[in-house]
């Protein structure tokens, strides 16, 4: 990143102001991504299973996993790089294969180093110019955007992670489309950058667009995203509005923690203890857990929502399979 | 319209890098043999009877094999470096109906190929021409086989960069296509005639110099066509490959 500094200064406000100076309005026709019941093996290993989930438009949904989850081939089977075994990917009901201008449709940034690293960042673009029939014009517009003006000519392979990054993403937007597909795009950028991709990012899903980005650095999701989709071995752990999500959550301070807890779980809820005589109970309702706990025979000293952070959300759902998947509809 | 800004983009990718001009490079390294051969060369009894008639002059002039096996390594680096580097994913991505992409990309390949060979085959022919004002021989090869050598390096140039370009989407990796380009056309050929009587001059070396006019062992359009052969089969097997595969 200090090498796009170097070339091209520019301010987190002012790369956020001249992406949004550059962007075109993108039309938005309903473009929703639909992943329905897709199942994907390599060999013997089932990396994505009965895989169900819908991303909206005119919001950003992020798509949440740990390592090997199934994550990237999932954005692989919607962009039809991959083949599912089982079930259908679309978007805006079609497969990608069958859109009358893909690249006018879905922006997709799914491999970090996809470029040459002898080819400048500049012909890289116009290569996917010419082959979508986009105007070289807007190659500039899109390196503008992304902050990358300055070094557009300079050979990839002597760019720093995150200024491919932003070539990466430069091509997603070259052809100002409606739905953007990213994995990973915060990989490697400096907070600035961070911070203008999230700009960006919000206000492409503020002019309708879908946007549907993975990622593992949860603390920057959690400031972009509304909607999360939570995959883990393949399968779906939970989705839904992220602020509800991060809501559904009780604090107990009961006199009996230990029994308290036996007595939730007993009942199918999620209980952990804080270590500090507290619990937090997810799966049930807050009146469930009072009645229960009554019920039990347990005082109660507290008992609130809890509003956890995503990390520690993330966590919970990753440390185990549920048996069933939660949902929450904003 | 699609395939002409696919094949516009193909073309932009091997114009972008330094591979052409490498191969440019080994091209006027080969010229240069050519004419310090000419010019110090001798037969045993230590005369200049290698450059003697027009026809020993056209053989040495003649490029196509050169041109067939370079421009097979030029295909299938050009075309195995696409996977090695990932710019296969924005490819598809940009033409989801991959065997658009990769028919483009042999268009681009063939286009490449004979260009090279061609510059390849005038630099031969140029070299020899000069080299031989140094000798007691005159250029002696009539104009209208000068056209025929160079011509016929290009189509060879062509076919060459085809196979290699098909042999590059099978194998997906860079040393492993060189290594099958180069057992093709060296290994592949003698295991082929040991095992079949009466299938040596339908191999690529002697099909290249019947298209050249330096021997006549089977017709010009039987040669043309085995060559396409050559190259079609690869192609076509790449091609069907890559509609099958993940890209992962």
């Amino acid at each position: 990143m200090a090498d796009v500094k170097e070339t091209a200064p520019t301010s987190p406000a002012g790369a956020a102001k001249a992406g949004r100076a550059a962007r075109v309005p993108t039309p938005n026709g309903g473009h929703a991504l639909d992943v329905v019941h897709v199942t994907k093996r390599y060999g013997g290993r089932t990396v994505v299973d009965d895989l169900t989930f819908s991303v909206p438009p005119g919001r950003v949904t992020g798509f949440l996993g740990p390592n090997g989850s199934g994550k990237s081939t999932t954005m692989k089977i919607l962009l039809d790089l991959a083949a599912a075994d089982g079930g259908q990917a679309s978007i805006g009901g079609r497969r990608y294969r069958e859109l009358s201008d893909p690249a006018g449709t879905v922006g997709a940034m799914i491999e970090s180093d996809a470029f040459h690293p002898g080819r400048s960042g500049r012909n890289h673009l116009r290569i996917l110019a010419d082959a979508t029939g986009i105007r070289h014009g807007r190659v500039d517009d899109v390196l503008e955007q992304v902050d990358l003006a300055g070094a557009a000519d300079r050979r990839v392979g002597a760019y720093s992670l995150g200024m491919r990054q932003r070539l990466g993403l430069a091509a997603a937007l070259l052809g100002q489309p409606p739905v953007l597909l990213l994995d990973e795009p915060g990989n490697g950028l400096d907070p600035q950058g961070v911070r203008a991709v999230r700009s960006l990012l919000r206000d492409h899903a503020a002019e309708g667009g879908t946007v549907f980005v993975s990622s593992h650095l949860l603390a920057e999701v959690e400031h972009l995203v509304d909607d999360v989709i939570v995959i883990n071995e393949g399968r779906l752990i939970t989705q839904g509005s992220l602020a509800d999500l991060l809501e559904s959550a009780s604090l107990v301070r009961p006199t009996d923690p230990a029994g308290l807890a036996s007595t939730l779980e007993a009942a199918g809820a999620d209980v952990r203890s804080d270590g500090d005589g507290r619990l937090v109970v997810r799966g049930m309702p807050i009146s469930e857990i009072g009645d229960r706990a009554f019920g039990a025979g347990i005082a109660l000293h507290e008992l609130s929502p809890h509003a956890g952070s995503l990390e520690e959300l993330f966590l919970a759902w990753t440390a185990e399979q549920p048996q069933q998947v939660e949902t929450i509809q904003p | 319209m699609t395939m002409s800004r696919l094949i516009r983009s193909e073309l932009r990718k091997l114009t972008t890098t330094r591979m052409p001009f490498a191969f440019l490079v080994v091209l006027v390294l080969i010229a240069s043999l050519t004419a310090f051969a000419v010019i110090s060369g001798t037969d045993m009894d230590g005369s200049k009877s290698f450059i003697a008639t027009a026809g020993d002059q056209q053989s040495l002039m003649a490029f196509a094999f050169n041109a067939f096996m370079g421009a097979g390594l030029f295909g299938a680096i050009a075309v195995s470096r696409e996977y090695g580097h990932n710019t296969v994913v924005p490819t598809f991505l940009a033409s989801p109906r991959r065997h658009r992409a990769v028919a483009a990309q042999l268009v681009a390949v063939a286009v490449g190929g004979c260009v090279l060979s061609l510059v390849g085959a005038g630099l031969t022919v140029a070299a020899v021409a000069v080299s031989l004002l140094t000798t007691d021989y005159t250029f002696l090869v009539s104009g209208g086989n000068v056209l025929r050598v160079v011509l016929a390096a290009g189509y060879c140039g062509a076919a060459g960069a085809v196979l290699g370009a098909g042999i590059g989407a099978i194998v997906r990796n860079v040393g492993g296509a060189v290594t099958l380009t180069v057992f093709t056309f060296f290994v592949a050929p003698p295991l082929v005639v040991q095992l079949a009587n009466g299938t040596a001059s339908w191999m690529p070396a002697n099909l290249a110099n019947v298209v050249s006019g330096t021997i006549d062992d089977v017709s010009q359009l039987g040669a043309l066509f085995a060559l396409t052969v050559w190259a079609g089969i690869p192609a076509v097997a790449g091609l069907v490959a890559v509609q099958r595969r993940d890209i992962v």
